[in-house]
């Protein structure tokens, strides 16, 4: 047999211990949300017949749409936040050479150290005194904040890969520095900057005790929050339509992913280790 | 280069980025540092200072010592384990094969759902009587009768470290693809020139030209899971009896169960304390063994 | 969408606009998630209260009871609390030490009262103040499986523990995933389920002088008949693996015999389970008659900081009438805490409320003490330990005692 189709199955061979154990929970979740009601609470692997009508009763019982609305908004706009100021932040870490630099790169690795639970009180004290509790932009704001440090890490890497050649060039056609940053890294930079926004509203879209905290109403909660909501407590679950939702809620972000997963690669390569 | 140019240049691009950063960690940091040593009611209103007392409280705790000992097991555990999975994960993923990139992204999904969900799953799964994990092993035949997982630690917070190291794998694979893929192919060239066997080019040259790699994935991920709440929090709540607490769910009964939150944050600075010592330390001597 | 306007305006301009959106009208009430019909029940009360009473808006807060004291913790740190809420009753003591709670007396008129049995209002007084309204109240009773008592060949459901003891085990042997007695081991209750055994065998939870009724001879017995129970196989297996939603399922999959817990499992049997045959009895006795079951109740309280204190009264005194209380009673499961609701027929017909109701005269409530959670934490954990056979009873008992006795001396 070829070499690359020997190579095929060593390579199979080896990953399926892991492939079985990630898809494991993804099945358990597929299953049981196809599972009847009447059936959900028993193990067996095969449910007697497909419920897919579970996928829509649990979009309405469980309000996923306001949900997942609060959830699309609040992850594009914290990372929208993020970028915009992580961008000049790694560039400067990358272009220039000055006091501090080192201080900073400490700082950003220090400030992920603390645990949301354990900021919760204070943040939330910090929400109240703006007047921005159950308001979902307060999320937006600390989640963008929050998701500084790993932007600028991410896009400091990448952009370490952007040979400076291009803009020394503008330079000596007398274009400004600003207008060389614009006009001709920028552009450059665009595969950089989209992968990282992608992994800042994947971790926005996914995060849990930060918006527990800060939102209140139905209506406010964001996807893992509601989901939550369907299991916490509750003297009855209908684990059905918490596994459908979870199911629902993690597909497009998978589907992104599928597409992404070429382009991570190159870019935690060189400039990301110090 | 450019500082001739404009020497407040880089200042102002870092600024508001870091204004923000530093906003949203400092003031709940030092929140902390006030309630850390003031007498607190449960509802986080002040009455008056009380010294060091927080501190010797949660010192003096039996369930501390239990708590700080599995958190040392659980995050080494976690991040030794990852990275014996994610090396050679990521060197298969390196090579081309047909299906590469279903693998890949198979190997990336538990990045893809929040770590809450997988937890809960995973608790569904973990049922002793009613559990799919039980009956599919029974299918297998590898099991005769129901395990009951989360019934007590000795099984419970095995499970518990497998589903961590799981979750932490997607992160530790893409570092570990990354430093692959800046690997020149000339070296590896070279080295078959000269008759290097496969293990020896792994020794000489792919583990140490990783070890930049390797380093930034310890840091990190020590990071992320000594703070890890969701797994053990979904499946047992550090219970049976504390048996798998782990100092940040032992935090959370404190802070909110029992209402003691003068000891929550006092317990919250010595985390932090400590993940940061143990953070300093390593980059010191990776940096010296970098040099050398 | 005002979030989109908020968004972009800037921060400014969010402070402006909420502090201008809270107008004099603005209602905003914290409710604990029992199932999924708390939300909808509040909505459509909070509509129908709107309707009768222009102007004003009630805004429902719908909170997992899992993160409740924590988001009220947090609310309450941070000077933003609603106007009313739902807590846990045996919370109180801690909300009205701190001043967070308003007392209710000078709304209250004797025919207000009057609505209330007696019982449930009790535990919400304290000082003389009445400080909460009871929102839900319920008992434990004993639930079992019919069939399998049957093809166990016992007639009747035990009335004592040793009677339970012996129809369990011969249940259990009827077959391999057959559990006689279900058994919570684990998270909210574990301790209250020993309670069951320890107050029939005559125990007490604070004893006269004041201490822990843990390292009583009492305790000892009914820690050693539980484990007697595990250990005998008539149990399911894995104890410390359960909550108390857990053995419930086992018992609507007919795979239990008998377990205790709360009204609301009748509801849950009709919807998944509706072939299964079961009943409800008292929860067994002792040897010396002794029995108890567990009352609960919840409360909706007033917040102390509340700037709509006349409109909360009103919606208050709206959620109480014979209507809305017997609506959402019934939809949750709960007792009546009302004698027009319990006449109700849905109520005074329903056989299995019957059983719950005829314990009343032995429920016990938990203490309103300081410090109950963390008491509750211990002792849950002694058992634990015990069940798992980690420690032996008396020592481990003994140990959680004098615990707790540091935590009462406070």
């Amino acid at each position: 047999m070829s070499r690359k189709l020997k190579r095929t199955l060593i390579a199979w061979a080896v990953l399926s211990p892991l492939v079985v154990l990630t898809l494991f929970p993804f099945a358990v979740m597929l299953i049981t949300a196809l599972k009847p009601a009447t059936e959900v609470l028993s193990p067996h692997w095969v449910p007697s017949r497909l419920a897919w009508e579970n996928f829509a009763t649990m979009w309405s019982a469980t309000n996923f749409g306001t949900a997942m609305w609060n959830s699309v908004y609040v992850g594009v706009l914290s990372t929208a936040i993020a970028i915009a100021v992580s961008i000049p932040f790694a560039y400067a870490l990358n272009r220039y050479r000055f006091a501090g630099k080192g201080f900073l790169r400490q700082f950003l690795l220090v400030s992920q150290m603390l645990s949301p639970i354990v900021l919760v009180i204070g943040l939330f004290r910090l929400a109240a005194a703006m007047g921005l509790v159950d308001n979902v932009n307060s999320v937006v704001f600390v989640y963008g904040a929050f998701a500084i440090a790993f932007t600028v890490w991410m896009l400091q890497s990448y952009f370490a890969t952007i040979p400076r050649d291009l803009e020394e060039a503008a330079w000596l056609e007398g274009a400004s520095h600003t207008s060389a940053l614009i006009r001709v890294f920028l552009p450059l930079a665009v595969p950089a900057i989209t992968v990282t926004a992608i992994f800042a509203f994947i971790n926005a879209w996914n995060e849990f005790v930060i918006a527990l905290t800060m939102l209140r109403r139905a209506e406010s909660y964001t996807l893992p929050i509601q989901i939550f909501s369907l299991v916490a407590g509750r003297y009855a679950v209908e684990w059905h339509h918490v596994m459908a939702a979870s199911l629902v809620a993690t597909l497009p972000v998978a589907v992104v992913f599928a597409w992404l997963q070429r382009y991570l690669v190159k870019g935690l390569g060189v400039g990301a280790v110090k | 280069m450019k500082r001739a140019a404009a020497p407040l240049a880089p200042y102002a691009l870092v600024l508001p980025g870091f204004l923000l950063a530093a906003f949203i960690v400092l003031w709940p940091l030092w929140q902390l540092g006030v309630i850390s040593i003031s007498e607190v009611n449960r509802f986080g209103q002040l009455r008056g200072s009380a010294g060091t007392e927080n501190f010797i409280a949660v010192f003096t705790d039996p369930d501390f010592l239990g708590a700080l000992w599995r958190t040392g097991l659980w995050t080494i555990d976690i991040v030794l384990g990852a990275l014996a999975v994610s090396f050679p994960v990521a060197m298969v993923l390196h090579q081309d094969f047909y299906g590469r990139g279903i693998a890949r992204v198979i190997v990336m999904l538990p990045w893809a759902i929040s770590i809450t969900m997988t937890a809960i799953v995973w608790r569904w799964a973990l049922n002793g009587e009613s559990g799919m994990l039980n009956s599919g092993l029974k299918h297998l035949g590898i099991i005769d009768t129901n395990v009951q997982w989360l019934a007590q630690a000795a099984t419970a917070f095995p499970v518990q470290i497998l589903i961590g190291i799981l979750v932490t794998v997607p992160f530790t694979v893409t570092i570990f693809l990354g430093g692959l893929s800046s690997i020149n192919d000339d070296i590896y060239e070279a080295a078959r020139l000269e008759g290097s066997s496969a293990w020896q080019t792994f020794r000489r040259i792919t583990f140490p030209l990783m070890q930049p790699f390797v380093n930034i994935a310890v840091v990190l991920n020590t990071i992320y899971v000594f703070n890890s709440f969701p797994i053990i929090w979904a499946t047992t709540q550090g219970g049976p009896a504390n048996s798998t607490d782990i100092l940040v769910t032992y935090l959370y009964k404190l802070g909110f169960r029992y209402g003691k939150l003068g000891e929550a944050s006092a317990l919250s600075l010595m985390m932090f304390g400590l993940l940061l010592a143990f953070t300093l330390l390593y980059v010191y001597l990776a940096a010296r063994e970098a040099r050398e | 969408m005002n979030r989109l306007y908020t968004g972009g305006a800037g921060l400014a301009l969010a402070l402006a606009l909420s502090s201008s959106l809270v107008s004099a009208q603005d209602l905003r009430v914290t409710v604990a998630e029992y199932s999924s019909k708390t939300g909808p029940y509040f909505e459509e009360a909070a509509a129908a209260f709107e309707a009768a009473n222009a102007g004003t808006d009630i805004q429902i807060e719908v909170v997992p009871w899992d993160v409740l004291l924590q988001k009220l913790t947090t609310d309450i740190s941070g000077g933003s609390t609603g106007d009313l809420s739902i807590i846990g009753t045996r919370w109180l003591i801690d909300f009205v030490d701190a001043g967070i709670a308003a007392p209710l007396d000078d709304y209250m008129d004797d025919a207000f009262r009057e609505r209330f049995f007696d019982v449930f209002l009790s535990p919400s007084v304290m000082n003389g103040q009445t400080y909460g309204l009871p929102i839900a109240a319920s008992a434990r009773a004993m639930y079992y499986n019919k069939d399998l008592l049957e093809q166990a060949g016992i007639d009747t459901p035990p009335d004592t523990w040793t009677e339970l003891a012996d129809a369990a085990a011969k249940i259990s042997a009827l077959g391999d995933d057959i559990a006689g007695f279900g058994l919570q081991g684990k998270e909210i209750e574990t301790d209250v389920y020993f309670y069951y055994g320890f107050w029939a065998q005559g125990g007490q939870l604070v004893e006269e002088d004041g201490t822990s009724g843990l390292d009583t001879q009492a305790a000892y017995d009914a820690a050693a008949m539980y484990k007697k129970l595990i250990d005998d196989g008539a149990t399911q297996p894995g104890v410390t693996a359960y909550n108390r939603e857990d053995v419930q399922n086992l018992f609507k999959q007919g795979k239990v015999g008998m377990m205790i817990t709360a009204p609301f499992l009748s509801g849950q049997i009709a919807e998944e389970a509706p072939d299964l045959n079961y009943g409800v009895t008292a929860i067994p006795a002792g040897a010396n008659g002794d029995r108890g079951t567990y009352g609960v109740t919840d409360s909706i309280i007033m917040f102390e900081d509340s700037q709509q204190k006349d409109l909360a009264w009103s919606f208050l005194d709206f959620i109480f009438t014979t209507e809305w209380r017997g609506k959402f009673t019934e939809g949750e499961g709960f007792l009546p805490v009302n004698p027009e609701v319990a006449a109700m027929p849905a109520f005074a017909d329903n056989a299995d409320l019957k059983e719950f109701t005829a314990l009343l005269p032995d429920a016990r409530f938990a203490p309103v003490i300081p410090g109950w959670e963390e008491i509750a934490g211990i002792t849950s954990d002694a058992m634990q330990t015990i069940y798992l056979g980690d420690g032996e009873i008396q020592p481990t008992l003994d140990a959680a005692a004098a615990e707790i006795n540091g935590i009462l001396g406070q």
